[in-house]
């Protein structure tokens, strides 16, 4: 039942547990889903894991024979075991145009009564199945089919309209990608600046600097504005173990009933579980399709390079608001519920949404948002490069492109495999430290403090600087006391770390530990190192 | 360089590792440097630099002039330094409360006076002691008192090991440090304010927390909501590092674009962050230093162009790094609005023209304490966060009716006397016909609040440190009754008493929360989360 209370001093020895799920391969995200534009699906019971121990009884949507395909084929384990539950649904990735059908087949526990799906934002026809209240439901063995053209593109979101204080609450819901109509090519009126790189290229294997390419497309709308590099799905929701439960007791009653003929108390509320994706952290940054999570196949573990453009799909799903604050740098949004917001000027496509450090989330309400991180202004060269030092050894080159970057538009262009690849020059060789300790600059405005009086973190790469080759210069070929970073080695990644979560403190707690709950650490990785987001 | 997929992934028993640096490399180098001079494990020291390279010495008249009359230090050089420790607040119903804060150790004649503690070097830079080694007065256990003028950093004493001797250079007496540090937590933490362009050395100083003896507790300081933050200096502990008890960290950031951000803890956030370790953090605009009849839309086009790539009008990025669009109806080759700089104006934005300008500012913070996690946080419990709830509803630290008191609020420490515990008063005073700027941010932990104003509308001109304008530069700004705020969230709101008729002098309006079981103290069924707009 209700949590024990954990002080916040145990958390150690819970984190302790949790965090060696943290010890594999690279976890990386992307949206991977299934394609349709027909779908099977069904809504059944299962268990999701929780990091600390709990298993959970709960309901979700879930693949019914095998799906058409999965998305974006370089993400690899993909898979979606017919009959299972999930939690979020299958992630439906459809392109706009597309005639959506998705056939629901109703089996939870007759017990449960009813189920169906709402597709808000689209004129949905509902056939077989029987009557409901905010549409067509399946009795329990039965399925009922809805169809819509997929006019709006963007991230939209898909849950049940039958009791949803309580089917919402138990996971029934999931995510409807739109892409736009352009095939994975470039939106119309896009032209690269002179003097700038290309920021809008089509969906291929690989991009210019050879690194795999894990879009679903090129962009998320057909504008200009809406181009991007990576793209993660971030869907908010909630749990109070104790309606789970109670679910859980009732679940083997006989009933008849299209309401079914459970009694639980819903109210009065207290979320426990607090989930990214449906899983807590850490687990959350584990691997999408990890074995260990059968029940949840989605991760939530975004990582960038400098410069790149990264979408953000945020969706509101379960009841409450969560103010989720992503560090680093501010969200210039894009949409909301698949409808871009565009300025007042006649005739003009510019951008007009807000610039946000807080996307707040709302149950219904899904935000399309765009981040970009490149430490322009900071007055100090975060790869730590020594002026008057050896090319090649402790500083390189930064020639400035049209808008101040070190990249491949530059003159000389960056190779895609410099250390400093996308540099702000005008911070170029600007040191820090006022007496450095390792071979990177002096002269700067700072003393970092003795070693001794600190604590290091898990994502902590070893020195301030970005990237293997400065952190190296910086501090030695020497692992961070005692062991060495978890989960961001100084000798291969070495990026700089940045907390996405809710601001809502309390949610970042897993049933009363800290930390657990809406947490994701976000990394921005030198361009030398891969981003693999394959599993 | 390859990705290798697997590196070795060892864990030896808990995410927080202690600190011993057993690096051999390093050990040889602080060796050499220790025989040199400068002592690098002290453990208490401040930074606060006279002179940096982008803010060089001045002249006596503030000017950089590159002769030898450049020897004083540069005002665009900022410092402060903070205490992260515990103390007592007072709440409204009269309940003296625990919590886990942040104290001034510098600008206390300042932050006494409800404004800023952030203080150019010149006067941060203060001995403690004067020429015959006596420590002054005004650094004693229990500072600051009522008669409060020293504004230097707590603990500053001449370094005994400087080459030449007995130079303030960030060496301090633990022993001054403790004796204003211990419980001296302030409910906001201590102000800050900083103008574009400067650099800020913000001291971060762990004094321990006397009522929890158990707890070996690090904090840290978390910019929230910087633009291009670098991780190194974003105070979370699990991305960079944290201070233990007994030592500093001195936090190193150029201003970012102007705005209303805030700052907090980011140890244990659902605890430090209820426990009440938050503040607030502006940056004033360069619009503010526009030279009087200089059009404001040229200034802002030509400060757009030092972004290199930008035509002045249009941003170059989608997140308007460093720049902001020119207002839709400037001349777009002049950049020219019509909007002239008048001494004296503030404006929260470069806005080009004119939208966000006031005459009074207020900053306001909105948190809540729950009285029982405070008291279980006190006397070495399990605190829940699941059933954590606020009973206390606070804007500076402070309800209804202490909101309206002026001038500093204090709680008693064990020997008697008088701690400033909420410097921060929050009660709106705007002079007949002006405008006030509410600079709102919000660090609730658990749930949202809705502000609304009773009889003068609010004007929002900006949302999360940005002025509410599109990339085209039509103005986003609305009018509204109320703004909603949850923890992480900031917003400007403008009040605008220009109408004399509408609002006479002596006019009192309200500011308060729609949650209406809000309005209250704990048990006490009206106070809360309410002040009032006074018109002078």
């Amino acid at each position: 039942m209700h949590a024990m209370m954990f002080s916040v001093r145990q958390l150690l020895r819970v984190a302790a547990v949790a965090a060696t799920s943290l010890c594999l391969q690279a976890v990386d995200a992307a949206v991977p889903g299934i394609t349709g534009p027909s779908f099977n699906l069904v809504a059944a019971a299962g268990r999701i894991s929780q990091p600390d121990g709990a298993s959970v009884y709960a309901w979700g949507y879930g693949c019914n024979g095998a799906p058409t395909s999965f998305a974006p084929t370089a993400v690899q384990g993909a898979n979606c075991p017919s009959g299972a539950m999930q939690l979020p649904g299958p992630t439906l990735i459809v392109n706009q145009g597309d005639t959506v059908t998705v056939t629901l087949t109703n089996n939870l526990p007759a017990a449960a009564g009813n189920t169906s799906i709402l597709f808000p934002g689209f004129q949905v026809t509902a056939t077989n199945g029987a009557p409901g209240v905010l549409t067509r439901e399946a009795p329990h063995g039965y399925s009922v089919t809805y169809s819509f053209v997929a006019s709006t593109p963007g991230t939209h979101s898909y849950y049940s309209g039958t009791r949803g204080d309580l089917q919402i609450e138990m996971g029934l819901y999931g995510a409807l990608i739109v892409l736009p109509k352009l095939n994975g090519g470039i939106p119309t009126g896009y032209t690269t600046p002179a003097g700038l790189p290309v920021t809008c290229r089509a969906v291929s294997a690989t991009s210019p600097s050879g690194q795999t390419d894990f879009r679903l497309a090129a962009a998320a709308y057909d504008n200009p504005a809406a181009c991007y590099d990576r793209e993660y799905l971030f869907q908010f929701s909630e749990m109070d173990p104790r309606i789970h439960v109670q679910a859980d007791q009732q679940s083997n009653l006989s009933c008849a009933s299209p309401t079914g003929c459970m009694t639980i108390a819903i109210e009065p509320y207290k979320a426990a579980y607090f989930m990214i994706n449906g899983r807590s952290m850490p687990d959350d940054m584990d691997s999408h399709y990890a074995v260990q999570y059968p029940n949840q196949p989605y991760n939530g573990n975004p990582h960038m390079h400098p410069g790149e453009i990264t979408l953000l799909r945020i969706i509101g799903q379960g009841r409450m608001q969560h103010p989720f604050h992503e560090h680093g740098n501010h969200v210039r949004l894009l949409a909301r519920d698949g409808n871009l917001l565009l300025s007042q000027t006649q005739g003009s496509n510019s951008l007009a949404g807000p610039l946000l450090f807080t996307t707040t989330t709302t149950p219904g309400i899904t935000l399309d948002g765009v981040y970009q991180w490149t430490a322009k202004g900071l007055n100090w060269d975060v790869y730590g490069h020594v002026k008057g030092g050896t090319p090649g050894v402790d500083t390189e080159p930064c020639y400035p492109d049209a808008n101040g970057y070190y990249t491949t538009a530059s003159n000389p262009p960056a190779p895609p495999t410099a250390h400093n690849y996308y540099e702000w020059c005008l911070d170029h060789e600007k040191p820090l430290e006022a007496h450095a300790f390792g071979d990177v600059g002096s002269g700067g405005p700072v003393t970092l403090p003795d070693p001794n009086v600190l604590q290091n973190g898990a994502w902590y790469s070893g020195s301030p600087y970005l990237g293997p080759d400065a952190t190296q210069r910086a501090v030695g070929n020497t692992p961070l006391p005692p062991t060495g970073t978890i989960a961001n080695s100084p000798k291969s990644e070495a990026g700089f770390a940045f907390m996405w979560h809710s601001h809502n403190e309390r949610e970042i707690t897993t049933d009363n530990i800290f930390p657990g709950g809406m947490l994701m650490m976000m990394l921005v990785d030198p361009w030398v190192y891969v981003i693999d987001e394959s599993n | 360089m390859e990705h290798r997929a697997s590196e070795i992934c060892r864990f030896d028993g808990g995410l927080a590792m202690s600190s011993f640096a057993r690096l051999g490399f390093k050990f040889l180098v602080v060796a050499g440097l220790m025989a040199g001079g400068a002592a690098q494990a002290q453990n208490f020291r401040t930074q606060c630099p006279t002179s940096t390279t982008l803010h060089p010495l001045v002249n006596l008249n503030g000017v950089v002039t590159g002769t030898s009359a450049d020897i004083y230090p540069n005002p665009h050089i900022k410092c402060q330094q903070v205490s992260g420790g515990d103390g007592y607040a007072t709440m409204a119903d009269g309940t003296q409360i625990y919590m886990f804060s942040f104290g001034p150790l510098s600008g206390l004649a300042d932050i006494v006076n409800g404004k800023p503690g952030t203080q150019p070097s010149a006067v941060f830079n203060q001995s403690n002691v004067d020429a015959s080694g006596n420590v002054l007065d005004a650094i004693k256990v229990g500072a600051p008192d009522a008669s409060y003028a020293f504004n230097g950093a707590i603990g500053l004493v001449p370094d005994p090991t400087s080459t030449p001797p007995n130079l303030i250079d960030g060496h301090v007496d633990p022993r001054l440090i403790m004796d204003v540090g211990v419980m001296n937590g302030n409910i906001p933490a201590p102000l800050i304010a900083i103008d574009e362009g400067d650099e800020l050395f913000l001291t971060l100083t762990n004094v321990g927390m006397i009522m929890r003896p158990d707890l070996f507790e690090r904090h840290t300081l978390h910019f929230h909501g910087y633009p291009n933050a670098s991780s190194f200096y974003d105070g979370v502990p699990d991305a960079s590092v944290a201070i233990n008890i007994g030592a500093s960290f001195t936090y190193y950031y150029l201003a970012p674009e102007a705005g209303t951000y805030m700052w907090h803890c980011h140890i244990s956030p659902p605890e430090h962050l209820q426990m009440g370790m938050v503040g607030q953090l502006y940056v004033r605009p360069r619009q503010n230093s526009v030279a009087s009849g200089t059009d404001l839309g040229v200034a802002l086009k030509a400060a757009n162009q030092s972004s290199p790539g930008s035509n002045g009008v249009k941003c170059n990025d989608v997140l308007c790094a460093l720049q902001m669009p020119l207002p839709a109806g400037a001349n777009p080759s002049t950049g020219a609005t019509g909007k002239v700089a008048v001494p004296g104006r503030m404006y929260a934005y470069n806005d080009g023209d004119g939208v966000s300008g006031y005459d009074v500012e207020y900053p306001i913070q909105l948190h809540g304490f729950d009285p029982n996690f405070h008291f279980v946080g006190m006397t070495f419990n399990p605190e829940s966060f699941v059933d954590t709830k606020d009973k206390f509803f606070l804007m500076n630290g402070r309800s209804y009716p202490d909101t309206t008191v002026s001038g500093p609020l204090n709680t008693q420490a064990s020997d008697g006397t008088p701690h400033f515990s909420q410097p921060l008063p929050s009660l709106i005073n705007i002079p007949a016909g002006k405008k006030a700027l509410l600079r709102f941010s919000d660090l609730n932990v658990t749930e949202y609040h809705t502000l609304a104003s009773l009889g003068i509308p609010m004007h929002v001109v900006a949302y999360n440190a940005r002025l509410l304008r599109d990339m085209d530069g039509n103005n986003t700004d609305y009018y509204t009754n109320s703004v909603t705020l949850a923890g992480g969230e900031s917003v400007d709101v403008i009040l605008d008493a220009t109408d004399t008729t509408k609002y006479p002098a002596g006019s009192i309006f309200y500011l308060y929360t729609q949650q209406l079981d809000h309005l209250s103290n704990d048990a006490e069924n009206f106070g809360g989360m309410m002040t009032e707009v006074r018109i002078n």
